[in-house]
Order: structure tokens, then sequence, then C-alpha cells
């Protein structure tokens, strides 16, 4: 068909305004349905392409993993460790035991290593070396003699001990119970096998007013004065009275055979064995407990005993605080709490900062410059200012603290504090992301293609901002628990009446205890808190690269 | 000239946004400061000089009561509105003869004003930032250089991992560490700062108790001046003048200082800048561990003891430093980086 036909046909159908015939077109190319050409290739989706790149990267998932492991330990630890489980009403804020505070980090696998074994070397005195040595409790505070040191000042010789010391030692202890807890106490015994044997946990009763009389009378016949002979009776009562421990004679005086009322030392025989005074009844057998009323006076080893009332050995893994609590369990406790408050604090900030970054980037022009003024406003009110007028004003209102409880108000006021300025950094990130596309060719053509603006935005625009604001809102985890720990160790927010643990109470804590006296006290907090935010670093990065579509196939 | 006169119109704009700004950050903070309750008991010896004092700033009245007609004090107290506590505040503030100009101190320094309480704390924070800095900003960007220079090689690497574990790990744990090891353990250096007493802020055992404060602070600003510094380094050499500057003969050193050195230094510099700003304000965590009784510890020591005028006056020297310094940090971009001026024009 060449030209004239061609336009002889167009007048045709124009003048007659009849459809064409069919016949007279031909298609360029037959070949039935057209279609794309189909991938010759495996598809791979955005998450799946994410997910390939991220675990190419190892540091950041040893990174995940150690974070899952520490997620784990905050979740597993407070539900198996049975110091989670004692009767709320004795123990209103968690277990405690005064018996052992501060005692040292102790793990079984370590025992008699001297290191993690709950032991400390220190170095004593032969008087107190003294009385390490002669012990009827079952655990010795004394663990072995790392060195006796001679001092020489002029002709008087004195030694010192530099010894290795049981931290959970405490000796034998009296303690008062009911007829049917004695009973129950003497049937535990029997059970085991230990009653009335070298193990047993109850010991003999001492009788020191028997001996002190004897020791009195000796003294007087000795020719010494009543006045300063009675004054140190009386401080040697009070010695047996306080160290329920001693189970021997006591003697009072010093080297030159004179009279101090200050230092008494066991009475050793030829054999370096002490004297024993326990208390016998008229047949000569050992009095194990006194009644008064139905209430029994027992003397026990202390550290069995715990281990019998609590139904625990009294070990503590991470070592124990001021007043005798669990730092493991503590710590557990706390991390869950700072993992709980990053996680869901960077989950309304982020909701927040992204509704807030849409609107002004998207719409831009004034929205965006007054909205930029507020967000510079509000960042630079500094949020410690926040957080303590929260804290103050929260535990001021009455209403609000039978509404939420100790407890809740400090959850509360760290919430206000986080959210009231952490939305920003999501606000500009999603501002910055929406100024980059929302000019984009492909969202031009949606919209003449007539999308609304909600369409363009959360179809268009946010998927392409996803994988920078799901990385910022990860990295946004740590640094919030970053600041929480930072804010609570330095006592902005009171922990104390909460019965609420965090990382930073426990650094809070710890330091209040004295780096010098309890350095444990710090040391697993800091190490968790450091984990924490190593990991979180890498992870985050680790995201970075992953979503980050630019580096697809940078590698191969 | 027409381009002198367009930065100083872009300083005049920033500087009056930031005034701005400054006024409705004030008015947040006083209105939020004021709403805290006092603790009446805990500080002042004698509350009926507390109250005068109290209604003489205006900020309290005494609660009357009408007994027969006649208007007789209780002896007690309530706060003003606080819009009048406002009023009397700024009218304070605006003379110059007024002893109650920037509040008073009720618990820290009693009846003192809080901008010689702060004063009075400044020299320790500051003599510990300009320490830290002396040492943190040679050692970060020669770190930066060599880490640059060194890209991808075991040096590198090695670099690398440890500047990212300083920056991650907070600065409390290094706190406690160096001072758990240096004076604890080994007892070279002193805990906590010294006093005063002897010698002056100069002499040698206040140097040598400020070491560990120091090197507390130094670790982050040495790791984030070496990251920051390696960036921008490495992404001068890649670039093309680089090239061209090896092309035309000039040696690897040469190129590196002359071209590559100076160029990456405009983003650090403003940073370097922005850091002798914030030498007036002190770190709340390293002043509270070494007991260094700076700015820092006051900011501190007003909020958990609730002398709230301290406070006040401390967040706002805060809040200016942090204003001041974003300003003169964006204006210097302009001054070191011609493209930034010229492109600010249009």
């Amino acid at each position: 068909m060449d030209s004239k036909e061609l336009l002889s046909l167009e007048s045709a159908s124009i003048n007659t305004s009849t459809p064409l015939p069919t016949s007279l077109f031909k298609k360029v190319e037959d070949r039935g349905n057209l279609h794309d050409q189909a991938f010759e290739t495996k598809r791979v989706s955005f998450l799946r392409d994410s997910f390939n790149r991220f675990t190419k990267n190892k540091a950041s998932i040893v990174a995940a993993v150690i974070i899952l492991l520490i997620a784990l330990f905050a979740l597993i630890v407070p539900l198996a460790s049975p110091r989670s489980y004692v009767d709320p009403v004795i123990y209103p804020n968690g277990f405690m035991d005064d018996n052992f505070s501060l005692a040292l980090p102790y793990n079984p696998m370590f025992k008699g290593t001297g290191f993690w074994d709950g032991t400390k070397v220190d170095t004593v005195g032969s008087n107190d070396y003294n009385t390490y040595l002669f012990d009827d409790s079952n655990n010795k505070y004394l663990v072995n003699l790392i060195e006796k040191k001679e001092d020489r000042v002029g002709s008087t010789v004195s030694y010192s001990y530099v010894v290795r010391l049981n931290t959970y030692y405490r000796g034998n202890i009296l303690v008062k119970m009911q007829k049917e807890k004695y009973e129950d106490f003497i049937s535990y015994q029997k059970e085991k096998g230990i009653y009335q044997t070298e193990k047993s946990i109850d010991k003999p009763l001492v009788d020191s007013a028997t001996y002190l009389a004897a020791y009195k009378q000796s003294l007087l016949d000795e020719g010494f004065a009543l006045t300063s002979v009675n004054n140190v009776i009386d401080k040697m009562t009070n010695q047996y009275n306080q160290k329920s421990g001693i189970f021997y004679e006591l003697s009072a005086k010093n080297k030159k055979g004179e009279l101090v009322d200050n230092i008494f030392t066991p009475v050793v025989d030829n054999n370096g064995q002490v004297k024993e005074i326990y208390k016998r009844d008229t047949n000569g057998n050992l009095v194990y407990f006194e009644s008064h009323g139905g209430e029994y006076t027992v003397r026990v080893d202390s550290f069995d005993y715990s281990t019998y009332y609590n139904g625990f050995e009294p070990y503590y893994f991470f070592g124990a605080n001021k007043s005798g609590q669990d730092i493991f369990l503590r710590l557990a406790l706390g991390t869950r709490f700072s993992l709980l408050l990053g996680i869901s604090i960077s989950a309304i900030n982020f909701l927040i900062g992204l509704l807030w970054g849409a609107i002004s980037g998207y719409y831009g022009g004034a929205a965006d410059l007054v909205m930029e003024r507020i967000t510079d406003i509000i960042s630079n009110v500094p949020s410690i200012i926040v957080l303590s007028i929260c804290a103050v004003q929260f535990t001021n209102n009455a209403g609000l603290k039978a509404v939420f409880g100790d407890g809740g108000l400090v959850i509360l006021a760290f919430l206000i504090a986080f959210v009231y300025s952490g939305w920003i950094g999501v606000a500009s990130t999603t501002r910055m992301q929406f100024y980059r596309f929302k000019g984009q060719e492909y969202v031009l053509a949606s919209r003449t293609l007539g999308a609304k603006d909600s369409r363009l935005i959360f179809k268009h625009i946010l998927p392409n901002a996803a994988g920078t604001l799901v990385t910022s809102s990860v990295l946004m985890i740590p640094s919030v628990i970053f600041s929480e720990t930072s804010l609570s160790y330095l006592g902005i927010v009171n922990f104390s009446t909460s019965g609420i643990v965090s990382i930073g109470s426990l650094l809070n804590e710890g330091q209040a205890a004295g780096l010098q006296y309890a350095p444990h006290m710090l040391l697993f907090p800091c190490i968790v808190i450091s984990l924490l935010m190593i990991c979180f670093n890498l992870f985050g990065n680790g995201l970075r690269d992953a979503f980050n579509t630019s580096l697809k196939g940078s590698e191969e | 000239m027409k381009e002198t006169k367009q930065t100083l119109i872009y300083i005049l704009k920033r500087l009056a946004l930031m005034v701005l700004t400054f006024i409705a950050i004030f008015f947040i903070c006083f209105i939020l400061i004021r709403l805290l309750p006092y603790q009446v008991d805990s500080g002042m010896k004698d509350q009926e000089t507390f109250f005068k004092n109290m209604v003489a700033q205006g900020r309290m009245q005494p609660i009357y009561e009408i007994i027969n007609g006649v208007k007789v004090p209780t002896g007690k107290y309530e706060s003003t509105p606080i819009f009048t506590q406002l009023w009397y505040f700024l009218s304070n503030l605006f003379s110059p003869n007024s002893p109650y100009r920037w509040g008073v101190s009720y618990i820290i320094d009693l009846y003192s004003s809080p901008a010689d309480v702060l004063f009075s704390r400044l020299p320790p924070t500051i003599l510990i930032n300009i320490y830290s800095m002396i040492v943190s900003i040679p050692v970060g960007l020669g770190l930066g250089i060599f880490m640059a220079l060194k890209k991808n090689k075991w040096e590198d690497h090695a670099l690398s991992i440890l500047v990212m574990l300083v920056i991650s790990v907070p600065s409390f744990v290094y706190a406690f560490l160096l001072q758990y090891i240096f004076s604890y353990q080994l007892g070279i250096f002193e805990p906590v700062r010294a006093n005063l007493g002897d010698g002056g802020w100069f002499a040698p055992q206040m140097f040598a108790s400020m070491v560990l404060p120091v090197l507390a602070m130094c670790f982050g600003s040495i790791a984030g001046f070496a990251r920051y510094t390696r960036a921008e380094l490495t992404e001068v050499l890649t670039s093309d003048f680089m090239l061209l500057a090896r092309t035309k003969g000039l040696t690897r050193a040469q190129a590196t200082v002359r071209h590559a050195f100076r160029n990456s230094l405009v983003p650090i510099f403003p940073m370097i800048l922005g850091e002798i700003i914030s030498v007036l304000s002190g770190s709340l965590i390293i002043e509270n561990i070494f007991v260094v009784n700076g700015v820092g510890s006051l900011f501190l020591e007003a909020i958990t003891r609730r002398d709230l005028d301290v406070f006040q006056f401390v967040a706002m020297f805060y809040i200016t430093i942090g204003l001041v310094g974003s300003l003169i940090v964006d204006i210097s971009y302009g001054i070191v980086d011609p493209r930034i001026r010229m492109g600010g024009g249009k």
C-alpha cells in the first residue's frame, strides 16, 4: 500500500464514516501474547537480598548472637533463680541476706583455684590468725596460709600472716526457733545422715558462764586486783556473747603474764589444741539446745543453716551487694528492664518521628519551617531537665502514685523524658529521605496518575526509606540504654523505693559500696553494658549495610 | 564585598534565630523548674529568712486569714502564680543592682548568687577539658591520618576495631577501670581530685590528680577524631584532584599534606571548634566518678539536692553553650569551605 492509496482511504473513512475493514490491517509481528521476558535467574525479594547481605557480615552475626544470649540471660535467670521464689512478705525488695553482705563471686568450677571462688587474700596479725585456726564450724574462714612474715621492731618479734580467706564464712551463730521448727530441723539432719556427726549443722552449746566463774576465781587466787579482774571478766563475757564461734577457753594474759582487757588469746595445751568448754548435762553428754517457754536456742553453722533454711546454697555467682542480694539475679533483672525500656522507647520514638518527619518532609514549605523550629526548641531542652522534673513531680503526685505505683512512676518518668526529645532523630532522618525521594520521576508519575498523598507517602516513598529508618531505630536502642544507665547511675532518678533494678542503679550501688572494697559490684554490670553497646553498634552497622541496596553485588 | 555582606546577613539571621530559640527554651525551662516543689527544710537553717527572701523575690506570698474583718498573717506562705514569678524574675534580671539577679542558691551555697557558685566551679572543669583537648586532638588526628594512609592493611583493621570498641564502651566503664587499676591497685595516681589548698590549680599534685579524669575523657574523643579523620581523608585521597596532583609530579607525601589533608580538615575544623567551646561544660559522669567538683558535678548536685535556682542557671548555661557552639560551628563551615560560602549566596 503506498501513500496515495492510504490518503484516499483516509478521506474515504471520513466521508463515509463506516469502519474500515480489518482485512486492510496487518500485525507488524504476530507472536501470540505479548509478555516481558521471564526471569532466567531466581527472583530475590528486597528482604531476602538484605538478609543475604547481612549473613555475609560475620561480625554483626556474632553481635546478634551475643545480644540474643544477653536477652536470654535477662529473661531466664529471674525465672530460674531460686532467689526469685522467696516469700514477698519477708523480702519485699527481693531476697537478701545480711550475713553474706559483699560476698565475692563464687563459681563452683573454679573452687580451690583462688580465682572466682569467693576467696580473698588478706594480711592479718597473729591474734586474728589464731582465732581462725580454732573453729568448730563446718566451714573454715582460713582457706590456706600463703606466707608468714616476721616483723622486727627493736628486739620484739611479731608475725603477720598473708592468708586466703573464704568470704562466705560466717561461723557459728545462735538462732532461736519454735519447737515444731526445731523438730523439722532435726529430722532434716537425720534424713541427710549428718545429725550429731562431724558435719552436723547444729553444734553443742558453749557453757561460758561456768568457765568464766572458774577463771575469775583462778585470777583472784593469783592475786590480781578485784576491779581489774571484774573488768576483764565483763569484757570476756561480751566476747563470748558476741562471737558464738568461740567454744574454747580464753586467756586474758599477754606474754609477760599481765592482764589485758582488749586481746584475749585461746588457751592452748601442749599438743597445740584448745580446751573446749561445751555445755554438758549431768551425765556428761553434750547439750545441743536450750528451751525457754517453747522457744529453742540452738547453735548452728551459719552457712549450712541458711542452706537448710532457704532451700538453696547461699553462693553468689556474681557476688553479693551490700545488703546481701544476688548480683547475678539483679543484673538479669536490670538488663531485662534496660532492654525492655530501650526497645519500647525506640518503638514509640520511631512511630512519632516517622509521622512527624513524613509530614514535614512531604509537605515542606511553611509547615516544614514551623515544625523544624519546634524540633529545634525541643531538642535544645536537655532531657535531663525533663527527666528530673518528671521524677520529682510524679513522686509528689499522690493520684498518679496510686495509679502507677512507685515502679510505674519511674518507668513513666523515663518514658516521658526519652520520648520527649528522642523522636527528633528519626524525624529528621525521615524528613531527609522524603526530600530525597519526593521529587523523583516515579513519584511524579504516580501523582500525575492521580495518586493521593497518603498513597504516595506509604506506597512509594516510605518503602524506599525503610532501610535507613530501621537502622536508625535499631541504633536508638543502645543510645536509650546508655542514657538510662547514665542517668540512673548518677542517681537523678531514685530507684530505691520502687523495687525496680536497672544496670545504672546497680552501678550506683556499686560506686556507693566503694570501688576499692567491692569491685565485683561494678565489674559485672560494666561488662554487660559494654557488651550490649558494642554488639548493638555492630548489629546496627550490619543492618545498615544489609539494607543498602547499592551494595548489591559489590562484593562478588 | 557583596559576598561579605551576604555572609554578614546570614550570620545575623542565624543569631536572631538563636536568640529566639533561647528565649523559647528559657520560658519552657523556667516554667518547668518553677513547677518543682521546694524542699524547705533541707538546707536553709532559718526558715523565716528563707520565706522573707522568697517574698522579696516575688516568688511566695504570705497567706492571710480574716479575723473580725482584719487581715492577719497566718505565718504560712504559698507560691505566687507562675507568670507573676516570671515577671519578677525578668525585672530582677534587668536591674543590675538587684541582689536576686540570677536567683539565689538555697542549698549549695546559702543565699549567694548562682552565677558566683557557677564561676567558682569553672576552673577545674576548664583545666580538665583543656588538658584532655591538648592530648586528644593531635593524637586523634594523627591516628586518623595513619589509618587512612594504611587503609585496608592490618594496622588499619586493628585500629578500626579498637576505635569501634572505645566509641561503643560507655565512658564510665573505662573511668572505673582507670580508677581501679591506677589508684586502688597500683597506687600511682590519686583516685579523686586533689584539694586546692596548697599550690593552686597548677601545682604538681593537682596535675597528677587530674591525669585519670583527663585520660578517661580523652579516650572517647580520640576515637571520635580518629574515626572522623580517617573517613574524611580516605574520601579525599580517592578524589580526582589527588590524581591530578600526582600526575603533575608531586610525591605522595606532598600531595597528601598539601592537598588531601587540608581538604579533609574542612569538616574536622568545625568539630575542633565545637570541642573548644564545650570546654566550659563539664562531663557529669567523669566529674562524679573522680570527684572533680566542677560544673558537671554542680549540675548534678543542683538536681539531686533541688537547689532550683542554681539548677536553672547551670541548665541555661549548658543550653547557651550548646546553642552558641552549634552556631559557630555552622558559620565556620562557610568560612573554611568556599564552596559552602558560594553556594549559600546563590
